[in-house]
């Protein structure tokens, strides 16, 4: 073989077949396959990443809910407690009232006894003195009377 | 051309089909089969590589993009292993090499006869299909490689370490005249034997290819397409030692010591 222009020909298609599949193959195309290589593991690792949120979300629902079932409870206890407090304080305002009114309905009731009292008292007199009035208008003598009545004046 | 059955006259039979189809003479000799064919391929693969390059599917790719993700990636893997820090060039120069010396060698399994059969009626009357029988192919790329390994090794170590090395190798400073001999033999082998492995393994495929052509046409499919079954072998195989040994050798140049 000698050193001829098919050789140097075909160097030059060489180098030019090498520098087109780096420029238009290689490097577009292994820039791809990283690419789609990085995707996928970022979405391994997001899957990942969501597995262990719904783990963690997980425990934190139960413990959540525990909490609010203890809580619920508390509060119903409380309820329970203040209600029974309520009760007793409204039984006992209420004894008092009904004492109070009590009392107060027993002193009413002595004070209009009393004053029925006094009213009858002040009738019966009334009524004797009407009684006595009658009496003594029949018994009166009217020119007996006068006489005395003219005594008395004149005696002044 | 006029000639009776290819049986009358053998040698010339097989010397025609060697004979490659050649324009001037001296340095301008231009062998115009070799280099039309391997433009040709050339430029068809650079075609797909460009149309596959110009609209890749980032998600799911499908057809002629897997079967070049494939082959990057096999090639990948060869450039890693060879290796330490990554390197631009080594990665597209192999997928090349093994597409390029793959598809030239693949020129072989077109019957021996068609090809210039079809030229001959054209008026062409000598052609060598397969561009990697002829040595210009496999020296022109071998060469390359071998400036390419040149200049790794003036670039890492130097023009002065990289003298220093034929010195110092194998055998010690002490033995300096001895060691440049070697090393400059163990050097300029390498291109001229992988120039010389892929065009022998080619050549004479292609010449049993020739013999059994000559064989009478009742006998001929069974060695046909026994050697052409075989030959798929060596001519993957011929494309990926190819590669591979280019690997090599420009990782071995691009070593920090030494």
């Amino acid at each position: 073989m000698n050193v001829t222009a098919t050789l140097f020909g075909q160097m030059l298609t060489f180098i030019v077949f090498v520098w087109f599949i780096k420029a238009y193959l290689w490097e577009p195309l292994t820039k791809a396959m990283e690419d789609r290589s990085n995707k996928i593991a970022e979405g391994l690792a997001a899957a990942e990443q969501g597995q262990q949120k719904i783990e963690q979300a997980k425990i934190e629902f139960t413990t959540r809910i525990d909490e609010a079932k203890t809580k619920a409870s508390t509060i119903i206890g409380d309820a329970e407690q203040k209600s029974k407090l309520i009760v007793e304080e409204a039984r006992n305002t209420a004894k008092d009232e009904a004492a109070k009114i009590a009392k107060s309905s027993a002193q009413q009731l002595e004070q209009e006894i009393n004053a029925a009292r006094e009213k009858l008292k002040a009738d019966v007199a009334e009524l004797s003195l009407v009684c006595a009035e009658r009496v003594l208008e029949s018994e009166i003598d009217k020119k007996k009377h006068n006489k005395i009545i003219d005594e008395v004046i004149n005696s002044d | 051309m006029t000639e009776g059955p290819a049986t009358d006259n053998p040698v010339q039979y097989i010397s025609h089909h060697l004979q490659p189809l050649q324009v001037g003479s001296g340095f301008w000799q231009i062998n115009v089969d070799t280099i039309f064919f391997s433009v040709l391929i050339a430029s068809i693969v650079m075609f797909i590589s460009y149309r596959v390059g110009q609209r890749i599917q980032a998600g799911a790719p499908s057809g002629m993009q897997n079967v070049l993700e494939t082959l990057i990636d096999f090639v990948n893997d060869l450039v890693k292993e060879a290796f330490p820090k990554p390197n631009k060039i080594v990665g597209p120069l192999g997928l090349t090499i093994f597409l390029w010396v793959f598809l030239m060698n693949a020129m072989d399994l077109i019957p021996v006869d068609l090809l210039p059969k079809a030229a001959d009626m054209m008026g062409i009357h000598y052609l060598k299909v397969v561009p990697t029988t002829d040595p210009h192919t496999t020296f022109a790329m071998s060469l390359m490689i071998f400036i390419l390994c040149i200049y790794y090794n003036i670039k890492i170590k130097g023009g002065f370490g990289y003298f220093k090395s034929f010195l110092v190798h194998p055998f010690g400073i002490w033995l300096a005249p001895i060691n440049f001999i070697l090393t400059m033999v163990e050097e300029l082998a390498k291109p001229l034997s992988l120039a010389l492995r892929l065009f022998g393994n080619m050549f004479t495929g292609e010449l049993v290819f020739l013999l059994i052509a000559l064989l009478p046409w009742y006998i001929i499919p069974l060695p046909g397409s026994l050697w052409a079954i075989f030959h798929i072998l060596v001519i993957t195989l011929q494309a990926f030692i190819f590669m591979v040994l280019t690997i090599m050798y420009v990782s071995l140049a691009s070593e920090e010591s030494h």
